[in-house]
């Protein structure tokens, strides 16, 4: 049922702008994640979906129903804290009635499907338990079980894996995902971990300094992102500067500093404009001869990293550049100061438009 | 090498404690064992007087009923009006927060002779609001009685004003220390503010509540020093010991003085205990009504309240008051001093003004300089001497089996009434006992050690506490520091902060006190008991002038104070 609508947020926290204009509609069953840096203002943006903070302008709609006004309390969300927050001087149990209780809610239905939750989350045996004698990741079951105690159907998690060391982090990843969508749930859930978002969101909103960058599918953000930010935040990219010599249909003809030529699929542009490419590292390979010999690249093997499934190599061009390729295992391990030429398939590159104010102002997290 | 730093460390430790005990320890038991002593004295004078029989008996039964019902009410007031003051300066982020914290600790410092002339003045003078509302009297009489309990309304708003940083102090600490976080927690789970506060925060704060109530009620019980200028002629128990003492009634005081100080102890011991129990475990109240029939009308009910207005009008009421309470005396006071300044504003007549009575023929202002004087030399001297006594005795307690005890007997002059205190410092030094000396500004020196040392103490201890100072100061031996080394470049820094606070706090402390110094000092009168003879011999301009000068003092004491303390808001 619930859809979570924002229009026009903004939040002011003295001099720090923590929300500057954020509107975006999540819809009813939806699991979404919002990514960015520490202090872009995501849990500003939670708390205020939740009623905990006020905002200064701007309207919260829940279920088409105009809540920015309304007290936490009105406003049926389960919200799941970072640091778990169990009550410390309650057992499981009464954390997670709490809510039915202090909302005066009839005491043998709401009882029964708290309890049928824990069963299903196979943790209905720590109920006695008080949170410091529970794990981590158990602590944090009970937190979202108390969460939806009340029969919340919009469940807000701020950080909720933060607090739990890696292995926990995987598995209740997924449950979470699985329980959400069990259950018919809208989940909004913030984190700072890229992988986590791409791995259990239905979409994915981007901030960036109290403005949404982007809102999108996670293959869309990582395939086809709107702007260089994103490009560069969800899972890096190589940055080569280029300008337009020459548009030819639905192709241009872009000249790289280098002084190389590449020829692209792009709309939009025109003769003369400056350019940048974006290049994923794992879309690059290494050349034995000399094919496509008009996009490859030579240079030095500067640094070599074993990353797991793959190596990871920064290659110093003559123009001084450094490129970054990932390669999978498997092929030929090629060594520090190896001289090496790489190409890419031009169908791979990502083109914008050269930022106003310059790559580096793009790209920062904080502005 | 090794020897000689061992040497040196157990002969400072050694003198220290034996200083302690000579200065701190055997002056404040020393009541305890008066009974033992002079047990003929206080049969005479108490129980079988051959002319009064046991009226001096009735009399402490009397004064003890009344100071009772006197403490016990201000603490019921103080936690009504101390936890949402607590509310507002730990949860709340407004302009003028500072403000409002520093108000609510100038009782603390403030001497309390010199307020409480304030207040009275304020509430039951022409001279105070009651001109403001057009009166020709105050709008309180001195016998305006609290309805049911027969208290005096201008004693009891007096120990509210004097007490309430008590609680107010101990409940924000403690508020700042809960993360707020359950509160949301709760709030997102369907909890009214009501509700949360009283199923979250109250178990949080209960031990905050109780022990700030505990110092409340030890302090009221033996506040002299404004007590004595707005009673009148009620007695309280601590204002009974000074009385009687000047009456020469020293069995009656001393036994009164001796039961105050059991009873002070048998609140505080029970509090003690319970408090280390808890101590980083968490209190766990039962919940008898959770999910009841009986809880479910309370919810309804709080949720009803939590409504923002009520909660504003809550604040609001409770800043007004501690506005009323504080500000309104200090502001009457100084204008005062101005309208006073060269005649009676109300007869016209010169001698009735602060000129006339500071350099006239009554000629106060010397003997106004003298007590100054007295106050900071006194001061002054037993804050040094305690400062150089305390470092040690923070390693001892640290270090030693017996600190613990000797922390537990380090909380008695915080807490017993200072009358009694000093009756004791007076029993033990005096006349009666070692007969070492007389009343004079040595006896209030040595009084004022007594309740310094534990006052310092307690703050350098609690930074000792809060810092990794054994880590440093290992880590310095390792690389090679001499002891002396160790204390000057390590230790000594990292304490310097509680150390100075401390200071500060017991040198304020110290030109504040009344009800001690009125039974040690003698000839040699400090400012904060001269406040006290002013009006009683009904030289009101010079009292104004006094009490005014002494609050301002004490106001740029605190800002000092706040400065210095600014990082750590103790
Ligand atoms: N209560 C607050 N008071 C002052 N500044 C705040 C407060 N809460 C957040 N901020 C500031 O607002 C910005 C956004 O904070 P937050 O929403 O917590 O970021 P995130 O959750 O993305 O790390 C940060 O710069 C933070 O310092
Ligand atoms: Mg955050």
């Amino acid at each position: 049922m619930p859809e979570v609508k924002l229009v026009d947020v903004t939040k002011r926290f003295g001099d720090v702008h923590a929300l500057r204009g954020v509107s975006l509609t999540v819809k009813d069953g939806e699991y979404v994640c919002i990514l960015g840096p520490s202090g872009c203002g995501k849990s500003t943006l939670l708390r205020i979906i939740a009623g905990l903070l006020q905002p200064d302008s701007g309207s919260i709609y829940i279920d088409g129903r105009d809540v920015t006004y309304k007290p936490p309390e009105e406003r049926q969300v389960g919200f799941v804290f970072q640091n778990i927050a169990l009550f410390p001087h309650m057992d499981s149990w009464s954390n997670v009635t709490y809510g039915p209780v202090v909302k005066c809610m009839d005491r043998d239905t709401a009882y029964k499907a708290v309890r049928e939750l824990m069963v299903i989350l196979n943790i209905a045996k720590y109920s006695g338990l008080y949170p410091y004698e529970l794990s981590g990741g158990i602590a944090q079951m009970i937190a979202i079980v108390r969460a939806l105690a009340t029969g919340a159907k919009l469940l807000l998690l701020d950080e909720p894996l933060g607090a739990l060391d890696p292995r926990v982090r995987v598995n209740l990843k997924y449950e979470l995902r699985r329980m959400v969508k069990d259950l018919n749930l809208t989940a909004i859930h913030v984190t700072h971990n890229q992988e986590e978002a791409l791995t259990v969101a239905d979409r994915i909103v981007v901030m960036r300094s109290g403005i949404v960058e982007g809102f999108d599918t996670p293959e869309n953000l990582y395939w086809r992102p709107k702007n260089l930010f994103i490009a560069d935040f969800i899972g890096k990219v190589n940055i080569m500067r280029g300008v337009i010599s020459r548009v030819i249909g639905e192709k241009v003809l872009i000249s790289l500093t280098n002084g190389q030529l590449v020829e692209l699929h792009a709309e939009g542009f025109s003769e003369g404009d400056s350019v940048v490419l974006a290049i994923r590292p794992e879309n690059f390979e290494f050349s034995s001869d000399d094919v496509m010999q008009d996009i490859s690249l030579t240079g030095v093997v500067a640094r070599v990293r074993f990353m797991g499934e793959y190596y990871r190599y920064d290659v110093r061009t003559e123009a001084g550049e450094t490129i970054i390729v990932n390669y999978p295992v498997g092929g030929d391990v090629k060594k520090l100061g190896e001289k090496v030429r790489i190409w890419f398939n031009p169908e791979t590159v990502l083109i914008y438009p050269y930022p106003e104010k310059g790559i580096e102002k793009e790209l920062m997290v904080e502005i | 090498m090794q020897n000689i730093w061992k040497i040196l460390r157990i002969t400072i430790l050694a003198s220290t404690f034996l200083t302690f005990t000579i200065l701190v320890l055997f002056p404040t038991i020393f009541l305890a064992s008066f009974p033992l002593i002079y047990i003929d004295d206080i049969r005479y004078e108490v129980f079988e007087n051959p002319l009064i029989g046991s009226e001096n008996l009735r009399l402490i039964i009397e004064v003890l009923t009344f100071s009772f019902k006197l403490s016990a009410s201000t603490v019921l007031v103080d936690i009504l009006l101390g936890i949402p003051l607590a509310f507002i300066l730990a949860r709340g982020n407004f302009p003028g927060k500072l403000l409002l914290e520093t108000l609510v600790t100038l009782p603390l410092v403030m001497p309390t002779s010199g307020f409480g002339f304030a207040s009275l003045l304020t509430w039951t003078t022409v001279s105070g609001v009651g001109k403001w509302f057009g009166l020709s009297r105050g709008i309180l009489s001195i016998t305006s009685n609290l309805p049911f309990i027969d208290v005096p309304i201008i004693i009891f708003i007096v120990h509210v004003s004097l007490t309430l940083p008590y609680i107010v102090r101990t409940v924000q600490a403690k508020l700042v220390e809960v993360d707020i976080v359950y509160e949301d927690a709760s709030r997102t789970l369907g909890a009214t503010s009501l509700t949360t506060f009283r199923k979250i925060l109250m178990p949080e704060l209960l031990p905050a509540i109780f022990s700030g109530s505990v110092l409340a009620f030890a302090r009221s019980l033996g506040e002299t020093g404004a007590t004595i200028i707005v009673a009148g002629v009620r007695l309280t128990a601590a204002v009974a010991v000074v009385k009687w003492e000047f009456e020469f009634k020293l069995g009656a005081a001393a036994f009164l003085g001796l039961i105050l100080v059991l009873i002070t102890w048998l609140i505080i011991l029970p509090a003690e205990l319970f408090l280390t129990s808890a101590k980083g475990g968490i209190v766990k109240p039962p919940s008898l009504i959770s999910g009841t029939i009986v809880e479910r009308a309370l919810i309804k009910l709080e949720a009803k309240f939590s409504k923002r207005i009520f909660k504003n009008i809550l604040h609001g009421v409770c800043v007004a008051l501690l506005l009323v309470l504080v500000i309104v005396p200090i502001v009457v006071v100084v204008e005062s001093v101005f309208s006073y300044m060269f005649k009676d504003p109300y007869t016209g007549k010169t001698e009735g003004s602060v000129i006339y009575q500071l350099f006239g023929p009554a000629n106060y202002l010397p003997i106004m300089l003298r007590s100054t004087a007295v106050s900071f030399a006194s001061a002054f001297t037993s804050t040094y001497i305690s400062v150089f006594l305390s470092i040690p005795l923070v390693y001892i307690i640290d270090r030693y089996r017996v600190g613990r005890i000797l922390r537990a007997l380090l909380k008695v002059p915080l807490v017993i009434p200072s009358s009694a205190l000093g009756l004791s410092v007076l029993l033990f030094w005096g006349p009666k006992f070692l007969g070492l000396l007389t009343p004079s500004i040595w006896l209030i020196i040595l009084t004022q050690i007594v309740f310094s040392v534990p006052v310092i103490v307690e703050t350098t201890m609690a930074v000792y506490e809060g810092s990794n100072i054994k880590l440093y100061e290992d880590a310095a031996k390792t690389l090679g520091a001499n002891p002396y080394h160790v204390v000057e470049k390590i230790s000594l820094p990292i304490l310097k902060e509680g150390i100075i606070t401390g200071a500060i706090l017991s040198f304020t402390h110290s030109l504040g006190e009344t009800g001690a110094a009125m039974i040690v000092m003698g000839a040699d009168i400090p400012i904060s008991v001269l406040v006290v003879n002013m009006v009683e011999s009904l030289a009101i301009p010079a009292a104004l002038f006094t009490s005014a000068y002494l609050i301002i003092i004490s106001t740029i004491m605190i800002v000092v104070f706040r400065i210095v303390s600014g990082r750590r808001r103790i």
